[in-house]
């Protein structure tokens, strides 16, 4: 039991950071490869105050999320000046400063890290493996509801038309820049709070746990559920979080196993397993959903195609293919 | 605006989130690689929440964890092949207690967060009596607080980070303590070898960290001054500027805190310039397929503290370099030296039984055990104290140089 | 300085050696592909396969080399092409995919010991001002330097080039124009790999160690390296390259290692571009 309730923790925490990531990346159209120092900042934050200040870890995680936003902040800054790829390769390199800052900075404990993390207890109650599972899925529930929000706010329209076409969406009015930085914002202090239930979960955290192959580890979950949807973000931590576990019967194999079967989804669903316009869930929607019933109702129905009938003034048809 | 039906989200969720769990749990009976042949698992696993019930007549589970894939997969494999050694030459002298070592042994993946669900496993899946962790001090501390909780002993083979043997009462560490090999290696650089001006290269980790810390110390002790000092990262392959600027700052010696792959970068470069000073290296570069086969020559006159040596009269010793040789095509190195008698230490405290606590008092009461690694004299602070063996390359080939038992330097 | 100068060079070559095929591949295709830089460890594995069985160096690098391009063709063919108008964050985590299976491959096939590519190169070698230059060092930099005025040639002066640089510019022109599309696309990802199976070749050779992870830092920094350049324009890589190699050199000569040398590298990287967004020497190929 205890061993399912560690698997499903991990699981959890990745689905937090997925959910997280998807909100720079699915909705935003932000190229965003440096999830894994957002997770490592939270869990710092957590790890140093707990351990040698002694705050309770309830107001840790506070100051986890804080930290976090403010630094989501700088990199949503950073994001007005780079587009695309060049954005990519920053928080590529953002991965590697934040590690170095890590191991440097003598605050954070340097190369040995910081161990001895004390478990969270509420209510005088020490948390166990159980205590863990629920508070992770506690923050999974709160990415979603946030996530969910986002989306169905005039934020997450602007963000969907930010992602489609930037500049038409800034001539139509979004206000381009601080939506950008919200994405981001929002974004890093979901990875902050997945971070501070990391810290104890694992007792010791080390520099080298959040480099760059964590941050591409969580893009792939996102991609490879359903880049765009929270549905594909959890779904993509839920098969890729656990195939490790899952897969230890083919031990050796199992990081060839994980390549090949993101090279393979990504290749044939380049939507993601579940994501929009994948064949999953067209068949869904042919199952399940009312077809529209006019052609202004199935334009509507797409965020993108209303801010592009602003400013190209036509429907757009299903199958077009954006430059 | 399509409405996302949040419940069906979290309900498709918990459902695909119990299946893949349902299918972790199915797979839990089988996790030994290929390669093995000796580590069979638990094929009827009993859901048995008792942990004092960890044999089931004349088998005792030993649990060990290892990276076999990964950037760490070197170090695990040769890891891994003394364990399998060990169980081998436990069981045929009788096993622990007149029980036989089943090993239980899972891949970590140079990662802590499956080092926590291996851990985890071990304690309520697999019910081993103990655990000796052939893998890193990453994944070995992440895993440690559980055994601690689990009240399962673990042994460390050869990670140091001293929060390891500071988790807790459950946790030993079989590795020589870092500050205690830095100062090992300062004896040997400047009172052996005579230097008196230090430059210091190093990993920055945390063997690193503590293999200076200790040598710094001593340095400082026996009059010597450190004239530069440089840390590194792991991949790191250009030695040049450094070792340069050591030079220039008029180094006699060089105490050289490398992994295999950076030492033979450094020691290119040294060779290059034709120099002339002291080097004495650590345990890192300890190991036969990736230091010492292909760079003996390189190496040559260096001395390094380690715990395994090569010219050993004892007859433990001897038959574990032979029989490793034989089994695995290449003689054994500091890794295997110390997971091997991880698994003695294992075998000698079982003389009273095989209990979690049984274990524990039979590690802390053990006194002048005999290992592959020399003598154990005893555990303080449940880390390992025994003299530091000084081994040097001569020709290739790596030999006998000293040995530093000066009590005031070899406990911690 | 000179010793500074001399490592920074060589290191800058390689680094050049290995970014200019992902670079070619990106100015035409507008594609990031982690992946080339498995190339460079499938050359080095290959090298010093063939090595082993008795080959002289140069004919393991170029085994490898064909081995490379191999690889490039089948990625291109049955992964890349169909996944080129998806946006560049499918195919960038797609080739980071392919990275880490075939890196795995590589341990799984070849064994996660590292492999020894003992070679003596007969070219002049000595001191320079103190610096020992190994023969290998003076070949990296010969072979950089001729590959990369090959390019710069080929690219600018041959009807190759300009088909390459045509079908760049606008690919449905290009095919209008009865360019056959796939086979430039064909042909680049071929070349880019052959070009990194020869940096790992010689990578390999340098540092006399081939290992199943010899791939991972070579793959970021290359990024670093293209975007640094200004996508897209070979000749801002190279430049981009030796900026870089030339950073990590100095600083770790003046200030010890002090920052990691994949930080360095980065920190650069975002300095300038915060500065020069578009990156040293951005060029031509414009964005929709």
């Amino acid at each position: 039991m205890s061993y399912f309730l560690v698997i499903a923790t991990t699981v959890v925490i990745y689905a937090v950071l997925s959910v997280g990531l998807n909100i720079a990346v699915g909705y935003a159209g932000q190229p965003h490869l440096a999830q894994g120092a957002f997770l490592g900042i939270g869990a710092y934050m957590v790890a140093v105050f707990s351990t040698r200040y002694g705050l309770s870890f309830w107001l840790c995680v506070l100051i986890a999320i804080v930290v976090t936003a403010l630094s989501g902040f700088v990199l949503g800054v950073i994001s007005l000046r780079l587009r695309d790829d060049f954005l990519a390769i920053v928080t590529i390199g953002l991965n590697f400063v934040v590690v170095a800052i890590f191991q440097y900075v003598p605050w954070f404990g340097g190369a040995t890290g910081v161990y001895a993390i004390p478990l969270p207890s509420i209510g005088g109650h020490e948390f166990g493996n159980p205590e863990f599972l629920l508070l992770g899925l506690v923050m999974l529930a709160i990415s979603v509801a946030v996530s969910g929000y986002i989306s169905r706010t005039w934020l997450g329209l602007g963000l969907a038309s930010i992602r489609d076409d930037e500049l038409a969406s800034a001539s139509s009015g979004t206000p381009v820049a601080s939506f950008k930085i919200a994405a981001f914002v929002v974004a890093s202090a979901i990875a902050g709070m997945a971070g501070a239930l990391y810290a104890p979960f694992l007792s010791a955290v080390t520099p080298t746990s959040f480099g760059f192959t964590e941050s591409i580890v969580m893009l792939a979950m996102v991609m490879f559920g359903g880049v765009g949807t929270i549905r594909g973000a959890i779904l993509g931590a839920i098969v890729l979080g656990a195939l490790p576990e899952a897969f230890r019967f083919v031990s050796d194999y199992r990081l060839l196993i994980f390549g090949a079967i993101l090279v393979l989804v990504l290749r044939f669903q380049p939507h993601g397993i579940i994501g929009t316009d994948s064949a999953a869930a067209n068949a869904w929607k042919r199952l399940f959903s009312r077809p529209p019933k006019t052609e202004y109702d199935a334009s509507c129905n797409d965020a993108a195609s209303a801010m592009s009938v602003a400013v190209h003034g036509e429907p757009e048809q299903p199958g077009d293919g954006k430059d | 605006m399509k409405r996302t039906s949040t419940a069906r989200v979290t309900a498709v969720a918990a459902a695909a989130l119990l299946g893949i769990a349902g299918l972790a749990g199915c797979s839990s009976g089988s996790s030994t690689t290929g390669s093995s042949d000796q580590g069979q698992s638990a094929g009827s696993v009993s859901a048995s929440n008792s942990s004092s019930e960890n044999s089931s007549g004349g088998t005792i589970k030993i649990g060990f964890f290892s990276p076999q894939s990964g950037s760490e997969a070197s170090d695990g494999k040769s890891a891994l092949d003394a364990a399998q050694l060990a169980v081998k030459d436990i069981n045929a002298a009788g096993g622990l207690d007149g029980k036989k070592i089943q090993l239980v042994q899972y891949d970590d993946g140079s990662d802590p967060k499956q080092a926590v669900s291996i851990a985890t496993k071990l304690t309520t899946q697999d019910n081993v009596a103990a655990v000796v962790s052939g893998s890193y001090s990453d994944q070995t501390l992440a895993a440690a607080s559980i055994f601690q909780r689990a009240g399962v002993p673990m042994l460390a083979a050869y990670a140091v980070n001293p929060g390891i043997p500071g988790t807790g009462d459950e946790i030993f560490q079989i590795a020589t303590s870092g500050p205690v090999e830095g100062k090992a290696g300062a004896q040997a650089l400047i009172k052996d070898l005579g230097a008196k001006k230090i430059a210091i290269i190093s990993i920055d980790n945390d063997f690193g960290t503590a293999l200076v810390q200790g040598f710094t110390e001593q340095a400082a002790k026996l009059g010597a001054t450190i004239v530069s000092t440089n840390k590194n990262q792991f991949g790191e392959k250009d030695f040049g500027p450094v070792i340069d600027k050591a030079v220039a700052a008029g180094a006699d010696g060089f105490y050289m805190v490398e992994y295999a792959a950076e030492g033979q970068q450094f020691l290119t470069a040294f060779r290059q310039r034709n120099l002339t000073q002291k080097i004495v290296g650590t345990e890192g570069i300890d190991s036969t397929q990736q230091f010492i086969e292909p760079n003996g020559k390189l190496a040559d006159g260096m001395v390094f503290t380690t715990v395994l040596n090569r010219d050993s009269t004892d007859p433990t010793t001897q038959a574990f370099i032979k029989d490793f040789t034989s089994a695995y095509g290449h003689a054994p190195d500091m890794v295997g030296a110390t997971t091997y008698d991880s698994f003695k230490v294992l075998q000698a405290a079982s003389k009273n039984g095989t209990t979690a606590d049984n274990l524990k008092a039979g590690i802390t009461d053990l006194a002048n055990f005999q290992g592959v690694t020399g003598t154990v004299e005893k555990f303080v602070n449940r880390i390992s104290v025994h003299p530091v063996e000084l081994q040097v390359f001569k020709d290739g080939a790596v030999h006998h140089y000293g040995t530093v038992d000066d009590p005031d330097i070899i406990n911690p | 300085m000179f010793p500074a100068l001399v490592d920074g060079v060589t290191v800058g070559a390689l680094y050049a050696l290995l970014a200019l095929g992902p670079s070619l591949v990106y100015g035409l295709l507008r594609v990031l592909d982690v992946a080339n830089a498995a190339a460079l460890v499938l050359g080095a594995y290959l090298g010093v396969t063939l090595f082993r069985h008795g080959l002289p160096w140069w004919l393991g690098a170029l085994g490898g080399m064909a081995g490379a391009a191999i690889l490039g063709l089948l990625l291109q063919r049955f992964l890349y092409r169909p996944l080129l108008d998806r946006g560049p964050l499918v195919v960038l985590v797609a080739s980071i995919g392919i990275f880490i299976a075939l890196e795995e491959a590589f341990r799984l096939i070849w064994g996660p010991y590292p492999y020894q590519f003992p070679v003596n190169v007969p070219l002049p070698h000595g001191t320079i001002a103190g610096t020992p230059v190994t023969g290998v060092q003076v070949l990296m930099l010969v072979i950089g330097v001729v590959i990369l005025l090959g390019s710069w040639w080929v690219l600018g002066h041959t009807r190759l080039g300009f088909t390459w640089r045509a079908t760049a510019q606008d690919r449905e022109t290009a095919r209008a124009m009865g360019i056959n599309v796939n086979r430039v696309i064909a042909g680049i990802f071929a070349t880019g790999y052959a070009l990194a199976a020869l940096a790992g070749v010689l990578f390999a050779i340098r540092y006399n160690t081939v290992t199943p992870d010899m791939g991972d830092v070579p793959a970021y920094k290359m990024l670093a390296i293209i975007v640094l350049g200004g996508l897209g324009n070979p000749m801002g890589t190279i430049l981009a390259a030796f900026v870089i190699g030339l950073a990590e050199s100095v600083v770790n000569t003046y200030w010890g290692f002090i920052l990691p040398r994949d930080t360095i590298a980065f920190l650069v990287l975002i300095a300038i571009l915060l500065i020069r967004p578009a990156g040293l020497l951005p060029k031509g190929v414009t964005r929709a």
